[in-house]
């Protein structure tokens, strides 16, 4: 059981199951099954009261409970600036006769300063929450009977939002055990759904692209007709083969997306709130192209298949993007499952570099390991280098500690916000909504993503503009530096014409390629 | 390449024209000699301007690689050049300072490139374990606290305090204490005495350990004292050991690879003042 953020003034009551049993909300549960919770721990479920400032929980913080309001209404934001990691020349140092030779820097961009290639279409950011927060202001309240937390508790993944007592507040903090058992009882998860279709729904399909242009009327004729489905760690929710009869929208968990090859299956990809899977056998009016599998506490949106015609019949314009994402998606598989035919496999695919698509590698035969590589980075990226001319041999090359662009993105996994996605031309890109949590860092096999603080001085130009005056933290008022992370993975120095530790490498031994072509070609000319 | 051969002849020939035509013979006060001076000591400066460029790496003033090689082979082409501009003479005292440190520039910019062609070849092949050079002590140290960690738990506490890196205020936390098992006493004697010290002390290249044949000899006789459920043990420990090898040869690699410009860039610093005092002195009188 957490404890309450610092700073606040929060009480915290035991309760027994005869409290638990007396809530309306969990009449429905015999007194029995909560004795039994209680048999083992009386610290299942604590009732908290807040005060109004207090904070509740902050977002990238680690915890195992949820959160239930009984009384009051709690602001729920993300306080981190939706802004990304940019490196480039200073706007001051870009002009002038010497604005070509500046030192380059990096800092924090928004989205309407950088609009960056395939950027994700978004108007609302997923949390772990009933509802979505808006991308312009991410700030919103919840109030009695709303459940928040839910993936942190089941699954332990961090905080994707901070919540603070809008007013005198009292809320249960609960266990997975007490949470799985509120979730059994029929009303209350009535009630939770029905809260679902009424205020998230809308917000969550349009929040996806290609939905995005679907009028209030037709939202609310999918509304009573979708199902709302759970699933448990390692249940699959479709399977390659069968026949396609529904569209899945992802409402919380992760759902792993793999092809079954000769020699094994190929992950495609990770989906998280926000996503949708199962359209292309819908459109192409046959079978599952892919299997998709809950990685954790899965729930999803079920559009069935006549629900689904009716939507594309009606709105051309849906048809039209669905095909072309669906496009996109088939290229991008047969991209990822082009073969490497002179490569010999043993070690390739155990360093996992099948599933990589741009690596930098060091020729071990030219380098005189002097490191200016490693310096170019870090003096392209603010001082903080991107890559380690360390890690595992291939051939005689080193294969550096530096993004590879896996198509299987297990760095995906866990964002508590989705901000961590992939490209269509398959590249991570890292959203402007990252909250710093550090789970892609701990998720990346590799090693190959890397966190970049931001202080005061540098968040003065995001803040600017995204009304974040209103949600700063007030629990911390003395701290007079305010720390922000972001998480930066390699951008390829895109700003520039090559990347800078390949430019700077003086022995030509510094090279980025895609590495099944390589290997391929460098294998071919040996054979 | 070829372009600095051509360089080189059109200057060697340019430079019989005017040594046969110009009135009194050659020398580095005539136009010709100034001439040559001229781009001799522009060929060096830009060959010095290699590390200034290294020093912005960001910076678009075309690749490193091609700075490297404007530097090796303008840096090559400047000494017969200033052999031209001096007409073949050594001059007075300052120029035959000036000649002697371009000699040892030369010399020891050839030898770091010849190391620097073969060296990486040699480390790739030698040194399969290798590691970033600077976290070296760090690798070794974590090495000492593995090996002390494996022995400790058949051999029982060894009585040492646990490896502190450098920075580190606090030592590592002991080892839980466990039962020797039978027949480990001269696992622990061998380990306390040779390997620790060797894995993360001073390297010397004569020690017991330091040389692989001499090392598995030592390590046989060991093994017939031990049980032979204690093998497994002294393989790792061999194998530790073998790591350790392999990094002081990666320092001794790089020292070479890198030790030759301790020489090459303070001597070309001091070139490229006395080479200014030289043009000053030589134009002022």
């Amino acid at each position: 059981m957490t404890s309450p953020g610092s700073g606040t003034s929060a009480t915290t009551e035991l309760l027994t199951a005869a409290d638990m049993a007396a809530y309306a909300d969990f009449a429905e549960i015999p007194a029995k099954q909560w004795e039994r919770q209680f048999e083992f721990t009386d610290r299942a479920v604590v009732r908290r009261r807040f005060q109004k400032g207090d904070i509740i929980c902050r977002e990238g913080e680690y915890g195992s409970t949820a959160f239930y309001i009984v009384q009051g209404k709690v602001d729920i934001f993300l306080s981190a600036p939706i802004a990304h990691a940019k490196s480039r020349k200073s706007e001051r140092e870009r002009q002038g006769l010497f604005g070509l030779i500046r030192r380059f820097a990096t800092g924090l961009t928004t989205a309407r300063q950088d609009q960056r290639e395939e950027e994700e279409f978004r108007r609302w950011i997923p949390i772990d929450a009933p509802i979505d927060l808006a991308y312009d202001n991410p700030i919103d309240q919840l109030g009695p009977g709303d459940l928040f937390g839910e993936m942190t508790c089941m699954s332990f993944y961090p905080r994707s939002a901070t919540v603070r007592a809008a007013e005198e507040c009292v809320l249960l903090e609960m266990l997975r055990n007490v949470l799985e058992l509120i979730k059994k009882s029929k009303s209350f998860k009535e009630k939770i759904e029905s809260s679902y279709r009424d205020r998230a729904l809308a917000t969550h399909l349009k929040s996806v692209r290609e939905f995005a242009e679907l009028p209030d009327e037709f939202i609310d004729y999918l509304r009573p007709r979708v199902e709302l489905l759970s699933f448990d760690p390692g249940d699959v929710i479709c399977k390659q083969g069968d026949s396609a009869d529904s569209l899945f929208l992802v409402r919380i968990g992760f759902v792993q997306v793999s092809q079954q090859h000769p020699g094994g299956d190929l992950v495609l990809s990770y989906l998280s709130r926000g996503q949708y899977f199962g359209e292309m056998g819908l459109i192409a009016g046959g079978v599952r192209t892919a299997t998709c599998k809950a990685l954790d506490n899965v729930e999803v949106v079920k559009i069935n298949k006549p629900d689904f015609d009716v939507m594309v019949d009606r709105f051309p314009v849906v048809r039209a993007k669905l095909e072309v994402e669906a496009a996109k998606r088939a290229e991008a598989t047969r991209l990822q499952t082009q073969a490497a035919p002179h490569v010999p496999l043993g070690r390739f695919l155990e360093q996992g570099l099948m599933n990589a698509q741009n690596v930098l590698l060091i020729d071990l035969q030219k380098c005189t390991r002097c490191d200016e590589c490693v310096h170019a980075c870090g003096s392209a990226h603010g001082g903080v280098t991107r890559l380690l001319r360390d890690g595992l041999r291939y051939d005689k090359f080193l294969v550096t500690t530096s993004c590879r662009q896996c198509t299987d993105p297990l760095c995906m996994v866990g964002c508590p916000v989705g901000s961590i996605r992939r490209r269509e031309s398959l590249e991570v890109i890292i959203e402007d909504w990252c909250i710093g949590c550090k789970k892609c860092v701990n998720q990346c096999p590799y090693g190959n993503i890397t966190i970049h603080g931001f202080d005061e001085s540098q968040l003065a130009r995001v803040y600017e503009g995204q009304k974040k005056q209103e949600v700063e933290d007030p629990s911390r008022p003395d701290q007079k530096r305010v720390m922000v992370l972001k998480a930066t993975t390699c951008d390829l120095c895109s700003e520039l014409a090559e990347p800078s530790c390949v430019y700077a490498c003086p022995h030509d031994a510094a090279i980025r390629v895609h590495p099944r072509e390589f290997f391929g070609e460098q294998f071919r000319q040996r054979s | 390449m070829v372009a600095t051969g051509a360089l080189t002849a059109g200057a060697a020939a340019g430079y019989a024209f005017y040594a046969a035509n110009y009135p009194g013979g050659p020398s580095g006060g005539s136009w010709p000699g100034l001439l040559y001076g001229i781009a001799g000591s522009g060929a060096m400066l830009f060959a010095g301007l290699l590390s200034a460029r290294k020093q912005v790496p960001t910076w678009r003033l075309g690749r490193a690689q091609t700075w490297l090689k404007g530097h090796i082979w303008l840096g090559l082409l400047s000494a017969p050049l200033i052999l031209f501009h001096s007409g073949f003479h050594w001059g007075g005292l300052l120029e035959k300072v000036l000649w002697i440190v371009l000699a040892f520039i030369i010399a020891s910019g050839m030898i770091g490139l010849i190391l620097q062609q073969f060296l990486p070849r040699f480390m790739t092949k030698l040194v399969p374990m290798e590691t970033i050079y600077e976290q070296i002590p760090h690798v070794c140290s974590v090495m000492q606290s593995n090996a002390d960690t494996l022995v400790a738990s058949i051999c029982g506490p060894l009585g040492t305090e646990p490896p502190k890196e450098a920075g580190e205020e606090k030592p590592k936390r002991k080892p839980k204490d466990v039962q020797p098992l039978e027949g480990s006493g001269p696992l622990k004697d061998f380990y306390l005495c040779d390997v620790r010290p060797f894995l993360n002390g001073q390297y010397s290249r004569t020690g017991l350990l330091s040389s692989s044949s001499r090392a598995a000899s030592v390590i046989e006789q060991v093994r017939i004292m031990l049980p032979p459920t204690l093998h497994e043990t002294l393989d790792q420990l061999a194998l530790f050991c073998e790591e350790r090898r392999q990094l002081a040869l990666q320092a001794r690699l790089h020292h070479w690879l890198h030790g030759w410009l301790f020489v090459h860039i303070p001597l070309s610093v001091a070139l490229l003042v006395l080479g200014v005092a030289h043009a000053v002195m030589a134009l002022w009188y």
